[in-house]
């Protein structure tokens, strides 16, 4: 039982660092209809940034800049690289491959400077746990979960009640009668942008902290397993996000921590598990779990 | 009629392009002949008049750059050094590096264009690249010594694994754990490996020797991507394992003991070589680190009493200042030198054509380099070593790394090889 409870506390931390990421593809998505490739390298750049000054900013002070800097490029990426898709929604296509090989760039750069080291980001919680009955978890973890709910409770908020989050909405539902109604899709565009590069150096460093040893080259590939998460969710859901991340947060845990008794699934089953439970939630609701219905007039 | 124009003009492009290709091998095979140079060394690809050359396909832009690094800087100070002693056979030794960057496409690209000038390969990183060139190398038969130690690159003449392979290593490591860490028969160790040849190796090496002391292994597969090992390691204390084995990467090594300290989980771990890397010793596992770990090598730690190693180390920080001294710059610096003496000895048998160099090489049976145990070369299918070393991190010490137990052939190895 113990061993249960150890299971579904990691994957609960993992799914909330997850729904940090996998909200930045939502809200990416949802305002532009590009699907950012380039968000791992985004993630790994806000890690590497609060890594390097947080010797001379201190963790908080390292951590706000790195939320900034990132969150700008991310918007200068969406400004600089992806103009002209505002009216076309079939530019959106093209733009998805062009993240790509702004995360080419990028993650290349940033692992020349990274190199074979392992960062430390100075957090706070270092490798002091907390002792829940019979369970332990990480403090890092606890934040991680507190951190990501308030976060994306205040980020659903957003949405729900200001002038930014009803644009948005109104975007991703027709662009055109939006732009019509008088909305600055340049800006609500650029703003949804700038958000999730702020939660993604947010997620970097929760996913560089304790459990991990630190951030390395290969900390942005974490940012793929939101992907699925996001997917399944329903890709234009924020709360889809978080119901998907929660999700492939635990099925990944659960299989790690059973994979000797899952070995009649054979070998690597982890692997494959988060991609597995997305195909069958897409199985069942070809949308996601809170996608759009999409209504055709015929 | 504009298609057919087209094709036309591509055909003749095509041509021209295979008559090019086609004057381009002759010639080049004309130039691989063996011939007699002035001083009567017989010479081959890679060796004129006044330099021999070496190739090093490595890593420096990809996940292992800075072992990449450690090597290529480590075996260039040997050509200097040998250079500026006179050279090898009155030539200057010049090693080309090609960084691949861990994409096997790239290293069989860059293989190909190194191959043609080159006497032999010093240095290869990365099990999968081998894997690749694995049978170009033996039709070229270019002596390489691949920085990777999986069984499966036993047997082929012209591959020299250095030291001990990823099987043997676990085995003693399994040894040692029954001899100073009190598991008995019927006792449950955890191995946690990387897929792949590296991982599958150790985990071979685990169960026999398990099995043979009467133990049961609980495996858990891991991805390099995997650094957070807390489900692991539930699942490990859920298994009631009284010890670990890891064969993985540093990042993993130092989630591990980090996750499992924290978890009350305090059973030893031992790791393969590849598992530690100096930096570790600042990251905040060290301390658990410090506690918990030991590491199985065929080399010493680089802070080792051993007069060579002592030398080694001193050049390397007066050379490159500021640059960590991990393994990588020992197991290269190694790698030069072994390749270093079979060229001197090739020279004095009066060839050094590649055909012969590997034949030289493989007539080594007591090959020291002063630097750690001595390697037989002659058994093909053989480890060129197998007596291990036991290390144990120390932050305060050059390379994060001390010896804990010196170099011996743990019990049930021959048994294993010969089984």
């Amino acid at each position: 039982m113990t061993g249960f409870l150890d299971h579904l506390l990691n994957g609960l931390a993992l799914g909330a660092v997850y729904a940090l990421v996998a909200l930045g593809f939502v809200v990416i998505f949802k305002a532009s209809g590009v699907l950012n490739f380039a968000h791992g390298s985004l993630l790994l750049l806000g890690g590497y940034l609060t890594a390097v000054l947080h010797d001379d900013l201190g963790f908080v002070g390292a951590l706000a800049a790195a939320v900034v800097v990132t969150a700008l490029v991310a918007g200068a990426m969406d400004r600089l690289l992806l103009r002209g898709g505002d009216r076309d929604p079939r530019a959106a296509h093209v733009q998805t491959i062009v993240t790509i090989g702004v995360d080419i760039v990028l993650v290349t750069d940033l692992a020349r400077r990274i190199g074979g080291d392992l960062l430390t980001t100075g957090d706070p919680w270092g490798d002091s746990v907390t002792r829940l009955g019979s369970v332990t978890v990480a403090d890092s973890r606890l934040a991680a979960i507190a951190v990501s709910a308030v976060v994306i409770g205040a980020v659903f908020a957003l949405f729900r009640y200001t002038a930014w989050g009803l644009s948005l909405r109104a975007a991703s539902e027709d662009l055109e009668a939006a732009a019509l109604m008088g909305v600055r899709l340049t800006r609500v565009r650029m703003l949804a942008w700038c958000l999730a590069g702020a939660l993604a150096a947010l997620a970097a460093v929760f996913l560089a902290a304790f459990p991990a040893p630190g951030l390395e080259r290969t900390t942005g590939q974490i940012a793929l397993k939101a992907f699925p998460a996001a997917i399944l969710g329903g890709m234009a859901s924020p709360p889809g996000a978080l119901a998907g991340s929660l999700l492939i947060g635990l099925t990944e845990a659960l299989v790690a921590g059973y994979q000797s008794e899952l070995h009649v699934l054979g070998e690597g089953f982890g692997d494959v598990a988060p991609y597995a439970v997305m195909v069958l939630v897409l199985l069942v609701r070809p949308t996601g779990l809170f996608g759009a219905k999409g209504a055709v007039r015929v | 009629m504009n298609t057919s124009r087209t094709s036309k003009t591509l055909l003749a492009s095509a041509l021209a392009a295979l008559l090019i290709a086609g004057t381009g091998c002759s010639s080049k095979a004309e130039e691989d002949k063996p011939a007699d140079a002035a001083d009567g060394v017989r010479t081959g690809p890679g060796v004129t008049d006044d330099r021999i050359r070496l190739g090093a396909l490595t890593d420096l832009t990809g996940p292992y750059a800075t072992l990449g690094k450690s090597i290529v800087q480590a075996q260039q100070m040997w050509a200097d050094e040998t250079n500026a002693a006179g050279g090898i056979c009155g030539r200057k030794v010049e090693i080309v590096v090609e960084d691949h960057g861990y994409d096997v496409q790239k290293a069989v690209t860059a293989y190909a264009d190194l191959s043609t000038d080159v006497v032999a390969l010093p240095q290869v990183i990365g099990s999968p690249v081998v894997a690749a060139l694995i049978d170009d190398i033996e039709r070229d038969q270019l002596l390489t010594f691949p920085q990777a130690w999986a069984a499966s690159l036993l047997g082929k003449d012209p591959v020299q694994v250095l030291g001990t392979t990823y099987d043997v290593d676990m085995i003693a490591a399994v040894d040692f754990l029954t001899r100073t860490k009190g598991l008995k028969k019927g006792d449950t160790i955890g191995h946690v490996y990387f897929e792949g040849d590296y991982g599958a190796n150790a985990l071979e090496g685990s169960t026999w020797a398990a099995e043979r002391a009467g133990l049961k292994i609980v495996d858990q597969k891991i991805k390099a991507t995997d650094t957070d090992l807390s489900a692991q390691v539930s699942a490990l204390r859920e298994a009631g394992v009284k010890a670990v084995l890891i064969s993985a990467g540093p990042a993993q090594t130092a989630s591990l003991a980090g996750v499992a300290a924290s978890r009350g989980l305090q059973v030893p771990i031992v790791s393969s070589a590849p598992g530690f890397a100096p930096q570790l010793m600042k990251t905040p596992a060290a301390k658990a680190l410090e506690a918990m770990l030991h590491v199985v090598s065929a080399a010493p730690a680089v802070s080792s009493d051993l007069p060579g190693v002592k030398k080694m180390v001193a050049s390397y920080e007066k050379k490159f200042p500021g640059s960590p001294v991990d393994s990588g710059v020992l197991s290269g610096y190694n790698a030069a030198q072994l390749l270093g003496a079979d060229l001197k000895k090739a020279c004095e048998a009066g060839s050094l054509t590649r055909e012969d160099v590997v034949k030289t090489h493989r007539s080594q049976k007591n090959a020291d380099t002063g630097l750690g145990t001595p390697q037989n070369f002659s058994d093909v299918n053989r480890p060129a070593s197998v007596s291990t070393y036991v290390l144990k991190p120390d932050a305060k010490a050059v390379g994060g790394i001390v010896v804990a137990e010196e170099a011996h052939v743990a019990p049930g190895i021959e048994e294993y090889l010969n089984s």
